[in-house]
């Protein structure tokens, strides 16, 4: 599990391989700049865009056994505006087509022999993943056992992993490293998370609050749902973020707020909206809880004083908040991880999802819309055959031991990120199975690679060669999403009356000797039967194959994936709803006090449960001399985490975008005002160092005016432990850019866990260009 | 010969582009191109350079946009008096009368570059070959593909090319000038008629120094 540099560098490498990878894309049937005739017929086939786990719908169109280009489904809930509207694919989903067929993925099973990854067959595979899977549970425990496998494409793994094997301990991208307060606010506040996605298409006013919608969405149906509401409705559109971005630019207003003072402000529309007698009474009076604790916190946070914090101009801050309750109840707000990947992010956003109980836009047209999933047939519901969950009466680490008493979070939540490294340590955890996740870009990185390298075990479900799956003891080879059939459903989309299914058949084969996750998770329980003589692992044997057990997910539907997967289109509207289902026992909760476990942990935390200012550096960083500047790490249209870094065609025109492709460099950029960058002799092109007290890195600058003075930003997912690189010897160090995340050190949000991306910093030009 | 009204021509509104360079990927990958040639259809960004990052007393949002960065996505522009073609001193060139659509048959291109000289716009690219490609509108998949390929009005359900298939923000339209006029707002229709009918740009709802950045892009200046 040891690492060395080589003198190859990166560029050279992807030379090479790019020009691979355009003959086999298509099919062999042009080589370089000529065209020959066409060779196999074409046909179509359908793929559930998993890039960003958004599932918008693909059309494949397939040659002689590859896939030679991709399009959008017209209509698709989560990839269309709606009906009657084209089906596009974003430069992610695009990337699919050359992930398909990339020859630096990983093409053979691999175990770890005398400290080096060997191939082996997949039988061998499966055999030694029971043998250390049994002798894990033997030596350490299956309860030390962490579940890091939340991106799948299958919910089966949650089954082997927890009721089978018995781990209790499970990391999810959602809560854990997305936007934990924004997902548990919502919660407790009676939304659940649809705190996130208004109802677009009948908004008349919407506030994209720390978000750059049309850059960074969670399926394109956002983006364009926008774009509608302000062709159609005349909408207005509000962006509330520290950078500009082209969200901003097509906003009617722009409030460029000091970053982390986003609960002052939500506070302070609160107090005019209030004052100015603009919310909805009836709504207040009947379906809420808290609103004289709210109330309060409102009218200590008059415009002047919020200006004053947030650098903000009371006017606009009156006009907004005019504007949004004026047009509610058609008036919606989108928050997600910009406002929650801070340490006073669980306020925040409890503030403002509190703006919509204020306004009773909830679950009305073009408010808060309380999105509801399909009736699919859970495993428990479709499984035939009795078994014992192992992991029924354990609990995590995180709440069991007292080593973490400090921690208010382990009421909330079973595990916090960047608590890991300290329960490897303490040899709480002590193996992990991941599955395309990429943990170490997530946080604590420096402590994650040592806490990586210190476990007993280390499996990996992966498609490249990342910080991961290079350190791992067993690498399973997974096909990619088009290669393999996939069932997609999910809560909020383009048709606000409907929930709906998107399904795919396989479009193509698995490509070199990779499986479908399905089946490499039937491989090892199989195994698992031999080795452990346990009857409860021959529960997946009762499918044949995927496509049969979706089948019987789709069964309380009436459906088959040979249904949905058919003509031309791949998804289907289910089971029509309205709006204002909630009844008339409702609440919608202001004050938290109800809400047991977060009290306890919010008294620990020193937090009061109702809405509240705290100003940022109360938990987490604040800038000092050493480090005068404020970092935090942004995403952009052509990269998800750290799965889509390896495609050269978006780092090429990533690079385009930012009006950087005539250099060599590939990596991500940081973006700093020229008042920042003069005071440092920096200027656009130059590589930069920068640091924290944690770590430092080097990447290239961009000197912009779009950057806020004092705030420096980088997109997220590159550098150190990417999936850049090829084969199974490390060369992630030559990789472009820097992983923002050694900078990081335990910042986090003290309720979820949810680790806290905003680090103080300093920067200086690295010398050269 | 095809009426006028039956050429096709590209349609394009920046009010709607999100900058997403969707359409140079999807162009490259249709016609099985390398991510390091020169793209055929490009996303330029464009900004004003006398803007500053606001501080709160100084924005005022119905005048100022100081900073914006306006993306704008163009390809070749088919003209109806297509200079690549009348350049071509061994007519590899075709403006084509059925649909409009202009080639180039490798076949008979010798790689001088003329086309390139003559072309305001950038469009035609040269492969490691030396020979001519551009964009096609996707008659046919491949650079110089398409010479020959039955006409777009002929063809029972013509395929889209792929960049506007893969327009995230439905900036992006191509069909023949008499549909393409439908969609326009009026202040679109009467710049294209009166800049040689190449492509149909919609205003730009930005502030004027960005409404002009626009307006360059779609002139015969655009590569100044």
């Amino acid at each position: 599990m040891s690492e060395h540099n080589s003198a190859l560098t990166r560029r050279n490498l992807l030379k090479g391989a790019g020009v691979a990878a355009g003959a086999v894309a298509l099919g062999g049937c042009l080589s370089g700049d000529q065209s020959n005739s066409q060779q196999g017929a074409l046909s179509t086939a359908f793929g559930n865009c998993w890039m960003c786990s958004h599932n918008c719908g693909q059309k494949a169109y397939v040659r002689d056994g590859s896939v030679v280009n991709l399009t959008g489904v017209d209509g698709h809930p989560r990839g269309s505006a709606g009906e009657g509207t084209e089906g596009t694919l974003c430069p992610k989903g695009l990337a699919q087509l050359d992930k398909t067929h990339d020859p630096k993925r990983i093409k053979e099973p691999h175990i770890r022999e005398n400290g080096t990854l060997k191939k082996v067959s997949w039988e061998k595979a499966f055999q030694y993943t029971a043998e250390r899977l049994v002798s894990f549970d033997e030596n350490n425990g299956a309860e030390t056992f962490l579940d890091a496998t939340s991106w799948a494409e299958t919910d089966i793994f949650r089954t082997v992993w927890r009721d089978l094997y018995g781990s209790p301990e499970r990391i999810s991208r959602g809560i854990h490293v997305c936007a934990g307060p924004t997902f548990v606010t919502g919660g407790m506040m009676g939304v659940g998370s649809n705190n996130r996605v208004p109802d677009y298409q009948n908004s008349e006013y919407i506030i994209a609050w720390g978000r750059n919608i049309l850059n960074s969405f969670a399926g394109q149906f956002e983006a364009k749902g926008v774009l509608e509401a302000i062709e159609n409705n005349g909408a207005t559109l509000v962006t509330i973020d520290p950078q500009h971005t082209i969200t901003a630019q097509k906003s009617d207003e722009w409030m460029p707020i000091k970053p982390r003072t986003d609960g002052a402000l939500a506070l302070s529309m609160a107090n005019v909206i209030i004052e100015e007698g603009l919310y909805d009474e009836a709504f207040v009076e009947n379906h809420t809880h808290g609103f004289d604790a709210y109330r309060e916190a409102a009218m200590d946070m008059p415009p002047e004083k919020a200006a004053e914090i947030t650098g903000l101009d009371a006017e606009q801050i009156r006009t907004v908040a005019r504007g949004f309750a004026e047009a509610a109840p058609q008036a919606g707000i989108s928050v997600w991880t910009g406002t929650a990947q801070a340490g006073n992010g669980w306020k925040a956003t409890q503030n403002i999802t509190a703006l919509n109980g204020l306004v009773g836009n909830i679950d009305k047209p073009g408010g808060l819309r309380l999105w509801k999933y399909p009736s699919t047939a859970s495993f428990g519901e479709v499984c035939e055959q009795d078994y014992t969950n192992r992991a029924e009466f354990k609990d995590p680490a995180l709440k069991k031991y007292d080593e973490y008493s400090d921690y208010p979070a382990r009421h909330i939540e079973g595990i916090a990120h960047n608590l890991v490294p300290e329960m490897v340590e303490n040899e709480h955890i002590n193996g992990i199975v991941c599955h395309h996740d990429d943990p170490l870009k997530d946080g604590n990185a420096e402590s994650w690679i040592e806490a990586i390298e210190a476990m007993d075990l280390v499996i990996s479900i992966d498609a490249y060669w990342n910080g991961v799956s290079r350190r791992a003891d067993i690498v399973l080879p997974e096909a990619t999403q088009l290669e393999k059939d996939t069932l997609g459903t999910g809560n909020w989309n383009a048709y606000p009356n409907h929930k709906w299914v998107t399904g795919s058949k396989a479009a193509v084969e698995p490509r070199w000797n990779t499986k479908p996750d399905f089946d490499i998770l039937k491989g090892i329980a199989n195994e698992m039967v031999e080795k452990t003589d346990n009857d409860d692992w021959t529960v997946f044997q009762q499918w044949d194959s995927h496509e049969a057990y979706i089948d019987d997910q789709l069964s309380t539907l009436d459906l088959t994936l040979e249904d949905i997967d058919s003509g031309e289109k791949n998804y289907a509207l289910v089971e029509e709803y309205d709006y204002q289902q909630y009844g008339e026992n409702f609440t919608f909760r202001f004050d938290l006090d109800q809400i047991d476990s977060f009290a306890t942990a919010a008294e620990e935390a020193g937090m009061d449960t109702a809405p509240e200012w705290i100003p940022p550096g109360t938990y987490g960083d604040s800038t000092s001399e050493e480090y005068p500047l404020e970092f935090t790490d942004i995403r952009s249209v052509f990269f998800s985490h750290g799965s889509n870094q390896p495609h050269e065609r978006l780092q090429d025109q990533f690079a385009k975008r930012n009006q950087l492709s005539e250099e060599d460099y590939r990596g991500n950029y940081l973006y700093l005002n020229p008042e920042d960058a003069d005071a440092r002799d920096i200027e656009t092109g130059d590589m930069v160092t920068i640091e924290s007290e944690t770590g430092s890195g080097e990447l290239m600058a961009i000197v912009t005016e779009r950057a806020r003075p004092g705030l420096v930003t980088s997109q997220y997912g590159f550098g150190q432990t990417s999936a850049i690189t090829t084969g199974e010897d490390t060369r992630e160090q030559s990789a472009d850019g820097m992983n923002t995340m050694m900078l990081h050190n335990e910042q986090m949000d003290p309720i979820t866990g949810q680790v806290d991306r905003h680090i103080a910093v300093d920067v200086a030009p690295a010398g050269g260009d | 010969m095809a009426d006028r009204q039956d050429h096709w021509v590209f349609y394009f509104d920046p009010n709607r582009c999100i900058g997403c360079h969707a359409c140079s990927i999807s162009c490259k990958q249709f016609h099985g191109r390398d991510s390091d040639a020169d793209d055929w259809r490009t996303v330029t960004h464009h900004q004003n350079a006398n803007g500053q990052h606001p501080s709160a007393s100084e924005y005022d949002p119905d005048t100022a946009s100081p900073i914006e960065n306006v993306p704008i996505s163009m390809s070749c522009m088919h003209c109806h008096d297509a200079p690549c073609e009348e350049v071509c001193p061994t007519e590899a060139i075709e403006k084509r009368d059925s649909d409009g659509i202009v080639t180039i048959d490798q076949d008979k291109c010798i790689g001088c570059k003329y086309c390139g000289w003559a072309c305001p716009f950038g469009a035609p690219t040269y492969g490691d070959n030396g020979l001519m490609s551009k964009c096609n509108m996707c008659l046919d998949q491949g650079p110089g593909s398409g010479a020959g390929a039955e006409s777009k009005n002929e063809q029972d359900d013509p395929i889209q090319p792929n960049c506007v298939s893969d327009c995230v923000g439905g900036a992006i339209k191509a069909g023949p000038e008499k549909e393409m006029i439908k969609e326009a707002s009026q202040a679109a229709a009467d710049r294209f008629k009166s800049n040689n009918e190449r492509v149909i740009v919609e205003p730009f709802q930005g502030n004027e120094s960005n409404l002009n950045l626009v307006e360059h892009a779609a002139s015969e200046n655009a590569g100044d």
